[in-house]
């Protein structure tokens, strides 16, 4: 008789329990969408709100704790989102989704290239009947910013973050007394591109300081191209401009010839942190935005070393300023039974109060709406250097596709290769190789 | 014939009690073995599985995987072109890194592996890099390393070389970089305590032998120490072979790939195909061709091996 356990029958029990068990970790179906359901606000409610913004400040918290205060009938579950990088976050929304756990109040950023791909994949939902239903005032917000909450015709969502992109050279006024010179006034837009040029030489000291750094991402490549009266891709999102609009073309070689005809900007990769550089007098001008500008301010310490200061571009032919509107996003999960509730929670964190502290609780950068821009105003007075970008300044494009990783990886490793002072290439070939592989994202299929 | 009877029951009864008692400890040792086993099949081999299916997909989490065939192959053999510049800047890492930090690590062992005064403080310092976090390390190796105002930088000019590297700032320069920077911390890790694990167990007694026969220091370390260590070398080389190629977190974390893809590593190419760009069924393209090109290099290692690793005693 024979009753050893043989390894192949042992092996065959072993998979059929780690199939049970993976079986069982399959998530739950989502639940079917019972938006219509009268008397489900009345019922105790549950929601649970995937975020990484403003996790640790204690914003969040106050912001449920406020909200339930007024809906005591009502619970929310804050489950932060702690990956490396705020793409790693979107990642896992996505694996939650797959796996049927994605909270009911979510973000997909439009500038971070999530938003039209979340709407695609059916996983954030239209709010235009809630807001019908709440006869909510869309004018509180920004035009520009409530815009990019639309997709077909449909609204999404309410902003969350909005600036308005690299549109300023944040400046260490201390160099320009240093050199004798009046520093320009910050909101006047009356510094040319060639005294930008002129400075950039002039404050440059090899070894020592760097008199104006450009970085090679897709929202300084984007600006660049705008001061010049261009963009980098058409408003559709199909096209790459920068051989087809001699004024792209332009905006890149000026940046060539500073990096690598003269080479007074850093090669990539030599300045990590253009913002702690600034504080340490080591850079006179940084291309960044107005968000920089405030970081800078608040960062500094010693003002004999630095002192916060800023040059807007000057106002392109067709009168609109040099910029990329860029913003987030807070959106309502598909399929969920109190969407009535959760769009409450939505307008909550969306407030004036909502958007103000999370300015200044959250650390984030919120210029959405008007009655904000004011607040922060009073707050501190270098709010207002911001406002003209916000007012009249450009709305970003997004690839059709939706490819918007692809999108800003090319831009920013080929830019790399174009301006590279170590290696240099012909400009005509690092701006045909720069062109053909963003339009090869743009003709990838959507995502 | 009584006795035979006897024998026949005695041995009947005693194989039924190895039986009962083999039964018993198959038992046991399967059910210690299950927990293992359950986690190589659900976490390893199926996944593992999966992956191979999807390599023939279109998949992108969010919606289910489409049967393509060979087309991610296809795309990755003629139609990406950082499939074969990533792998060869991965072959040209684990290269030049892996020989390096292979023989950095013995030599340093033996060092250490002396009778010296204050060893134990020396070995700790030596292993102290090793626990550095890599983003700590990264920071660190950034600094020092800054064309412009990194101290090694200040240093070589001071020495005389008027143009230093660009070091993470430079194309040519940026894998020697991530390679310095491994090296730092990887010289004085577990590979060196590997090694003197292996030069302990070297038995002194042929050391005795060598200087009866009058060699020197030098012949000692040529005749008995590294044909000693042949196993432990090959031991280290496998691994750092298996290591290398899989580089990914400092060139994520120091460079993202760049400046111009000059640091994007195949490990780094496959993950933004399916972590940033949600192109699952290619990534698993690459990662499947991946795993055959690492076990065939250790396939080919372990064939190497016969020629040249000692087994002292063998």
């Amino acid at each position: 008789m024979k009753n050893l356990v043989s390894r192949r029958s042992f092996l065959q029990g072993a998979m059929a329990v780690s199939a049970g068990a993976l079986a069982a970790c399959v998530a739950p179906a989502a639940p079917e969408s019972d938006m219509g359901d009268e008397g489900a606000a009345m019922e105790p409610v549950h929601l649970r709100w995937d975020t990484f913004r403003g996790i640790g400040s204690g914003w969040n918290e106050e912001r449920i704790e406020t909200f339930t205060e007024m809906h005591s009938d009502v619970t929310i579950e804050l489950r932060p989102l702690a990956g490396s990088g705020q793409q790693d976050n979107y990642a896992k929304m996505y694996a939650a989704q797959a796996a049927g756990d994605l909270g009911e109040v979510v973000a997909f950023d439009p500038s971070h290239y999530h938003f039209w791909r979340a709407i695609n994949k059916d996983i954030i939902m239209p709010i235009d009947e809630l807001v019908a239903a709440d006869a909510t005032d869309l004018d509180q917000w920004f035009e520009h910013f409530l815009g990019l909450q639309y997709y077909q015709g449909q609204l999404y969502g309410f902003p969350s973050w909005g600036w308005a992109g690299f549109d300023t050279l944040v400046l260490n006024a201390v160099h320009l007394e240093e050199a004798g010179m009046d520093v320009p006034d910050p909101t006047a837009r009356d510094v040319s591109i060639d005294t930008i040029n002129e400075w950039a030489h002039s404050f440059y000291v090899e070894g020592e300081r760097f008199g104006l750094n450009i970085s090679h991402n897709e929202a300084t490549v984007v600006v660049l191209t705008r001061l010049f009266g261009s963009s980098l891709i058409n408003e559709e999102g199909t096209q790459c401009l920068l051989l087809d609009d001699p004024n792209a073309t332009e905006a890149m070689r000026w940046a060539y010839d500073l990096g690598v005809v003269d080479q007074v900007l850093p090669a990539p990769g030599d300045i990590e942190n253009a913002g702690g550089a600034l504080v340490a007098g080591l850079l006179t001008m940084n291309w960044c935005g107005s968000l920089c500008v405030r970081n800078f301010n608040n960062q500094i310490e010693d003002e004999s070393v630095a002192k916060a200061w800023q040059i807007l571009f000057p106002a392109r032919e067709d009168g609109r300023f040099p910029s990329q509107l860029r913003g987030g996003t807070w959106n309502l999960r598909t399929n969920q039974d109190h969407a009535d509730v959760a769009y409450q929670f939505l307008r909550h964190i969306s407030s004036h109060d909502g958007s103000l502290s999370f300015n200044l609780v959250a650390g984030n950068f919120a210029m959405v709406r008007p009655d904000v821009v004011q607040s922060l105003i009073e707050e501190d007075a270098i709010h207002e250097w911001f406002i003209s970008s916000l007012e009249n300044g450009i709305p970003a494009h997004a690839p059709a596709n939706s490819r918007g990783r692809e999108y800003t990886s090319a831009v920013q490793q080929w830019t790399d290769l174009l301006l590279d002072p170590h290696q240099p290439v012909e400009f005509e070939q690092g701006l045909q190789d720069l062109n053909d592989n963003i339009q090869a994202v743009l003709d990838l299929e959507p995502a | 014939m009584a006795t035979l009877a006897n024998r026949l029951r005695l041995s009947s009864f005693s194989e039924m009690l190895n039986t009962s008692r083999q039964r018993r400890e198959n038992f046991y040792g399967y059910l210690f073995l299950l927990p293992w086993l359950l986690g190589f099949l659900g976490l390893f081999l199926g996944p593992g599985l999966f992956s191979l299916y999807l390599s023939f997909t279109k998949y992108d989490v969010l919606s289910p995987p489409t049967w393509i065939g060979l087309d991610n192959y296809t795309k990755m053999f003629f139609d990406d072109p950082l499939f074969y510049t990533s792998l060869g800047r991965t072959f040209y890492y684990a290269g030049v890194g892996v020989p390096l930090g292979v023989i950095g690590s013995m030599f340093l062992a033996i060092l250490l592996n002396a009778k010296l005064r204050g060893l134990a403080a020396y070995r700790t310092l030596f292993f102290m890099p090793s626990l550095v976090p890599i983003v700590a390390s990264v920071v660190l190796w950034k600094w020092l390393l800054h064309a412009d105002f990194g101290i090694i930088n200040q240093w070589l000019v001071d020495l005389g070389w008027s143009d230093p590297p660009g070091w993470f700032g430079d194309r040519r320069w940026a894998i020697p970089s991530l390679i310095v920077m491994g090296l730092w911390q990887g010289l004085g890790g577990t590979r060196m305590i590997i090694f003197l694990a292996g030069l302990q167990g070297i038995p002194e007694s042929l050391y005795e032998a060598a200087s009866i026969d009058g060699a020197t220091a030098l012949h000692k370390l040529r005749h008995v120490t590294l044909p000693l260590l042949t196993p432990t070398i090959f031991f280290n080389m496998v691994l750092g072979v298996i290591g290398g190629l899989q580089v990914f977190t400092a060139a994520f974390v120091a460079t993202e790939g760049g400046p111009g893809f000059a640091t994007t590593f195949y490990s780094l190419h496959l993950y933004r195909h399916a972590f940033d760009y949600w192109n699952m069924g290619y990534a698993a393209t690459l990662a499947w061709l991946f795993a055959f090109v690492i076990v065939s290099l250790t396939i080919w290692q372990l064939r190497l091996s016969r020629r040249w690793v000692f087994y002292y005693g063998s």
